[in-house]
């Protein structure tokens, strides 16, 4: 059943397979359809992770898939002399095979730890920087004014343009009215849900100067894919200039909101 | 366990057989085809049934990927049937298509034909049975899903259309009928579709146990069981323990939708401008009872294939399978450990950090049991005579396929990286991998393989190839780009992702893999005219065409009512090819002991 | 493709006498009887039943969690008596499910004793202790609705405080007309046709009417209010209701248990997930008890002697378990 030549074209058609592949990943970046600017400092750890692993499964992958080539290739029936191998396994090779990649995982799991805590679980004592409101289909800020806090009179509303300082630490705390959504910072490498009913908390430092995408990573009705927003990071003065103006706008036009109401979000 | 006593032997079959009919014509097709209780007609029913949703699913994702190439672009074909805007997509459109092409996948297609299709013909078959333990409860288990089909299908025709908030449909978006122009009935409709078709793969899943544990013809033991009945079994374990508890959200989801118990809502939840009339429920608690089904639910879209690609690629090399005991050890650890890792579909979910940190250590563990899988398969290669049959074709290509599946998930499983991966292309290139280029791909090379068996001929082998050497080509064209284009943060589930700077200029490859899976799913029909012309066409095939060693080989092709006209006695296990001093090559399970003796006097 | 390379170990031969039962199969083979190496020692019917209880236990887990989750995930969740839960009664039909447990076992023994006449009687027995427990369930039930407490859209008549939209719920049932009519009715009968105590709730309700009137809502204290048509009392003997300005506490008659026509929305912090729970366990729990009663109707029907033991088993198996989930229900919704 099949010819030599089936056997040599087959075995190709599966070398391609790693050979496509890694092809695939190697040209990506200068067709700019790879990982996007970052700008975050939390950032670089995370791309280093990816960069990583993708070194590690890229050993693994072309390794087994050229193993698996190999095999095709040399073992092929019409080309192969004699009866296959009789054998129905090795416990040494069972052992050795089970422990190199238990103790990579194991190594990879330990050391990820790390940037995962800093992202998520080391959240800066102090008070938030600015409040975000998930609602459909778009992302609702409050900053907290001049005196600092959330919720009084003097706090400053606007939607889905948000402005954060570079090089300070940034709370954001992070809430929806309706359903599930995903404040997503591709060039932050911050994703966290929004969830109705809790309030969670996001930080991070801006590297850069510069205007990026807010996008909405869960599914939240009709108009998920619309739901866009612009986060701008300045300098400090820059920051403070354009939330003065943005203040004097925002009293120009409409009369303070109450404080109850306000508290009424909350 | 192994060597039965005369008594135990002796009760017998007399509960399984079906009632004595009087030969009405008539009656006798509806009996024999239609309300059959022969475990081989209820698995070609579903067969049938379950190709017939892969195209309907095969055509969703086609309109899905028109949307992402060219968005808001008039729609062939399907535009004129449903969409609104003369032809051109709605974005609530969008989100119904991804919805019901995932729902079909999964629930109409990729779990019944594993264990609905293969599990009924070859349970029986394989063990030595003459049927499943209960019949009328399979039969019920293939009826159970007809009101599955129908409820889905009447879906996309009721008001609003069909479900449209993702296959996992998480609250508040999927509870409260305000969120969304298709939560009206749609959604309703998919719980109740759910539902019957959890009655059906409970029922399904509880007689496949007992046929296991009750029903291996003598000398049978545990462990001369085919891997393909390993997984059979360890699937119908996973089914049966995981799918209730779905059931039971899936109650609490549809109560939330109509009498309004707020399991899954928060209080003082505002959607569309208006409070929801209930509250003090978790969204969460809905994520974590759905992972906690779904997340074994995608082993069992796995392991069965894994399973009978074992088998084929044990037939074609002509070797044993490497590594046997490792090799079912390792199907139990997949299933054990699958229970305890469903939180990594929840890093980003706004469950506790912590928590995030041990699902991330037992994801890492379970790629361990996977690992011992693919060297195992590579070990069974290694050092045999391949026949490249198109079957073997697509068994080598699932364990090609699976490694980058399961390689991706690495990444994600890394809890900082799945940070920026989550929700973005980078899964929908994982998850196609392992469903779509893994199980699909197992799927047909179980198809090639047991054709003979089911019908009594052979598919044509030359279309055959051509069939894998296309779908395989396109697959990976489609699939692995989706990789790079997750890479770059491209999320998934958006009509239209273009207007962010990040990714406005990613529409090309878009097209790209757009054109692929159209070529994919139209070298489909080489398959499909294949499939039917050879089942009345084909060349006959005896009772065992591939020189194959398990028991279902020596029983008629296609068996006939109580499968065996022998009685099967078990002397060894099933992989026993290429065994040295005998001359036809390979021991069938059946073959008695002294054959053996004869054959190695006869190289003499 | 050689067909023929198999042995048969043992042919055509052998054990063909076979199932020549007059079916007539589509491709004419007829196979011997075939011989089986069971792997446990139990019967098909039992190990179906058992492995059917295990995705059963699944389900319940699954209900049983979730209530975990929600009752320690909520800021407040209501005492026992807040929603009128009586635990005499819940033990009464705990006591009734576990004698029904016990009977079922005895009339397996009668049947396996050849007695199937006792065995029937038990039988008998066992279906009237479960219709019982349905009963009391059914009255506790209708206890709940009574008192406005049942999971339905928009709301039920129960407010998690009593802020502005209980104040509007007030109001809007007081201006229903058929409460405007029986509340004139109530106003027009002379005291001397009612019991001092609704003598006494009828000047309390006659000044909520007044308060819910007035156009300053802010006027007057919806929390008086709520505990005036719902007083929620606290557990242990003598004890008064925190905040209770009218002296009614330690015994549960507000208004609507006064007056049952009443029917105005009550406030029981956390009540509306609890009766949600509430509900659901013990709706799922009745909906197999259900099952059990119908099985057990079935079963009336045949002989119970030794032949139907088996029957009688598997029925039992799953009666217990129907026990076994009620023996948790009831100290999670009765007792803590
Ligand atoms: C058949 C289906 C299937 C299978 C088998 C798997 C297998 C795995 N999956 Fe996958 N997964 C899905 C179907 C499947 N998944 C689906 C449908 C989703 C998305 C659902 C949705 O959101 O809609 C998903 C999503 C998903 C997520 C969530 C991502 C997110 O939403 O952010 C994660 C995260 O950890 C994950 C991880 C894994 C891992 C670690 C495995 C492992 O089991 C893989 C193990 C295999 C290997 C690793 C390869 C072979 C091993 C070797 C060659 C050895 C050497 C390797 C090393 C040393 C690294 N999967
Ligand atoms: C088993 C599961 C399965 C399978 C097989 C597929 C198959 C395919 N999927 Fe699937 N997909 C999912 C499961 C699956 N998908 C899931 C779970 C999601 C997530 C949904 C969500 O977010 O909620 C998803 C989402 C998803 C998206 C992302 C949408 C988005 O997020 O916006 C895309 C986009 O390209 C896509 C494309 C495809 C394509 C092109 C195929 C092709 O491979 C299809 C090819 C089809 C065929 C080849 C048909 C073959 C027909 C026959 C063989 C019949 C022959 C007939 C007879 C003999 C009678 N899918
Ligand atoms: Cu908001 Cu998607
Ligand atoms: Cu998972």
């Amino acid at each position: 059943m099949g010819s030599r030549l089936g056997g040599i074209f087959w075995s190709l058609i599966f070398l391609a397979v790693p050979v496509l592949g890694v092809a695939t990943f190697a040209i990506a970046p200068s067709y700019n359809i790879w990982l996007p600017k970052n700008v975050s400092e939390h950032g670089s750890s995370i791309d280093g992770l990816f960069y990583f692993i993708l070194a590690l499964t890229g050993v693994v992958f072309i390794a087994t898939e050229g193993l698996l080539f190999w095999f095709i290739w040399k073992y092929d029936a019409a080309k192969a002399k004699g009866p296959a191998t009789y054998i129905h396994g090795s416990h040494t090779l069972e052992v050795v095979w089970t422990i190199i990649p238990a103790a990579t995982l194991l190594f990879l799991a330990i050391y990820q730890m790390n940037t995962w805590a800093d992202v998520k679980m080391r959240r800066p004592a102090m008070a938030p920087t600015v409040e975000v409101v998930a609602r459909q289909f778009e992302w609702r800020l409050r900053y907290p004014g001049r005196d600092g806090m959330l919720g009084t009179r003097d706090d400053l509303f606007l939607t889905n343009d948000l402005h954060l300082p570079v090089d300070e630490d940034i709370l954001i705390q992070l809430k929806s009215m309706d359903v599930l959504h995903s404040f997503f910072l591709p060039n932050f490498r911050i994703k966290q849900d929004a969830v109705p009913g809790m309030k969670i908390p996001v930080w991070f430092k801006a590297k850069e100067t510069g205007q990026f995408d807010i996008v909405c990573a869960e599914l939240c009705g009709w108009g998920h894919y619309k739901m866009k927003g612009r986060v701008t990071i300045e300098s400090r003065a820059d920051f403070d200039r354009w939330l003065e103006e943005t203040y004097a706008r925002q009293e120009a036009t409409q009369p303070a909101p109450e404080d109850t109401v306000a508290a009424a979000a909350d | 366990m192994s060597t039965a006593t005369a008594s135990t032997l002796s009760h017998g079959t007399a509960t399984s057989l079906p009632p004595a009919r009087k030969p009405r014509p008539v009656a006798e097709f509806l009996s024999t085809y239609v309300f059959s209780k022969d475990h081989k007609v209820i698995g070609l029913q579903f067969l049938f049934s379950t190709l017939l949703w892969f195209l309907i699913g095969g055509l969703l994702a086609l309109a899905v990927r028109w949307q992402i190439a060219w968005p808001w672009s008039d729609v062939p074909v399907l535009g004129k049937l449903f969409a609104q805007q003369g032809g051109q997509m709605a974005p609530e459109f969008y989100t119904m298509l991804f919805t019901m092409h995932a729902t079909v996948m999964i629930f109409l297609v990729i779990i019944p034909i594993l264990a609905g299709a293969f599990g009924n013909f070859l349970i029986p078959l394989m063990i030595g049975a003459d049927d499943m333990a209960f019949p009328t409860l399979n039969m019920l288990s293939y009826w159970f899903m007809w009101p599955a089909f129908l409820l889905f299908g009447a879906s996309f025709f009721v008001e609003g259309g069909a479900a449209s908030s993702g296959w996992t449909s998480y609250p508040p978006l999927s509870t409260n009928v305000n969120s969304a122009p298709g939560s009206g009935w749609g959604q309703t409709l998919w719980l109740l579709g759910l539902t019957m078709v959890g009655v059906s793969s409970m029922l399904g899943s509880v007689n496949y146990m007992t046929t296991i544990i009750l029903m291996r013809a003598p000398g049978m033991t545990m462990f001369r069981l085919p891997m393909t009945i390993w997984a059979m079994f360890i699937t119908a374990v996973l089914q049966a323990f995981a799918l209730p508890v779905l059931t039971a959200a899936g109650f609490m989801q549809l109560t939330d939708r109509m009498i309004g118990t707020g399991f899954f809502t928060p209080e003082g939840n505002v959607v569309n401008n208006s409070l929801a009339s209930t509250g003090g429920g978790q969204p969460l608690l809905w994520q974590h009872l759905f992972w906690f089904y779904s997340h074994p639910a995608v082993y069992i879209m796995i392991l069965p294939a894994m399973g009978m690609v074992s088998d084929i690629l044990t037939t074609f090399a002509r070797k044993p399978l490497f590594g046997y005991r490792p090799m079912v050890y390792s199907i139990a650890g997949i299933a054990g450990l699958g229970f305890i890792v469903w939180g990594h579909h929840m890093f980003m979910s706004g469950m506790n950090p912590a928590l995030g940190i041990t699902f991330m250590v037992s994801t890492m563990m379970i790629a361990l049991p996977s690992a011992v899988k693919t060297f195992n398969w590579l070990g069974t290669v290694w050092g045999g005579r391949i026949q490249f049959t198109t079957s073997m074709l697509f068994a080598l290509s699932f364990v090609s396929m699976f490694i980058i599946g399961g390689l991706s998930g690495i990444f994600m499983a890394a809890t900082p990286v799945d940070i920026f991966i989550h929700d973005t292309y980078f899964i929908v290139a994982h998850f196609h991998y392992v469903l779509f280029a893994g199980t699909a791909m197992g799927v047909w090379a179980a198809i090639y393989f047991w054709f003979p068996k089911m019908f009594g001929r052979t598919m044509n082998e030359f279309w055959g190839k051509v069939h894998f050497f296309l779908t395989f080509i396109f697959l990976n064209g489609t699939f692995f780009t989706m990789h790079i284009l997750g890479a770059v943060g491209f999320p998934r589930r958006l009509a239209d992702a273009y207007h962010y700077e990040t990714f406005h200029h990613l529409q090309p490859l878009n097209a790209f893999m757009t054109y692929c899976a159209i070529g994919m799913v139209a070298s489909q029909i080489i398959f499909a005219a294949n499939f039917f012309w050879s089942m009345f066409f084909g060349p006959i095939a005896g009772r065992n065409p591939w020189n194959s060693n398990t028991l279902e080989w020596s029983a008629p092709s296609p068996p006939g009512h109580g499968n065996f006209d022998f009685q099967p006695v078990v002397y060894r296990g099933p992989y026993e090819y290429s065994v040295p001093g005998v001359e036809k090559g390979h021991l069938m399970q059946t073959d008695p002991p002294n054959a053996l003796a004869t054959a190695a006097a006869a190289a003499h | 493709m050689n067909a023929s390379a198999i042995s048969l170990p043992h042919g055509h031969d052998g054990h063909s006498h076979s199932h020549d039962d007059g079916h007539h199969d589509g491709h004419g083979h007829h196979g011997p009887v075939l011989q089986y190496q069971p792997g446990l020692p139990l019967s098909r019917g039992k190990l179906i039943m058992w492995l059917f209880l295990s995705t059963e236990i699944m389900f319940f887990a699954a209900l049983l969690g979730s209530y975990v989750v929600l009752r320690f995930g909520a800021p407040v969740w209501p005492k026992p008596h807040h929603v009128h839960l009586s635990e005499p009664i819940g033990a009464f039909n705990t006591f009734v499910l576990i004698c029904s447990s016990v009977t079922i076992v005895l009339a397996l023994e009668s049947a396996r004793a050849n007695k199937a006449g006792q065995a029937k009687l038990w039988m008998l027995l066992t279906l009237l202790l479960g219709t019982l427990f349905l009963g009391v369930k059914g009255y506790e039930y209708q206890a709940k609705f009574s008192h406005g407490i049942f999971p339905q859209s928009p709301r039920s008549r129960i407010y998690e405080k009593p802020d502005l939209y209980y104040g509007s719920a007030v109001r809007a049932r007081l201006g229903d007309p058929v409460i405007i009519d029986k509340l004139k009715e109530l106003d027009d009968t002379p005291a001397d046709k009612l019991t001092a105590e609704q003598v006494s709730a009828r000047a309390r309700l006659q000044q909520i009417r007044k308060m819910v009137a007035s156009p300053e809502q802010q006027a007057f204290d919806l929390a008086v209010v709520a505990d005036q048509v719902m007083p929620l009392p606290t557990e242990g003997p003598g004890g008064s209701h925190a905040g209770d300005g009218g002296g009614h506490g330690g015994h549960a008659s507000g208004l609507n248990d006064i007056f049952p026509w009443l029917k105005l929305p009550a406030v029981i912090p956390g009540g509306n997930m609890w009766a949600s729970t509430y509900f659901l366990l013990t709706g799922f729990h009745a909906i197999h008890v259900l099952v059990g009663l119908i099985v057990f109707t079935i079963l009336l029907g045949y002989k119970l002697g030794p032949k139907d033991a088996g029957k009688i088993e598997n029925a039992g198996l799953y009666w217990h378990f129907v026990d076994l989930v009620w023996i948790f229900l009831f100290p999670l919704l009765y007792l803590f």
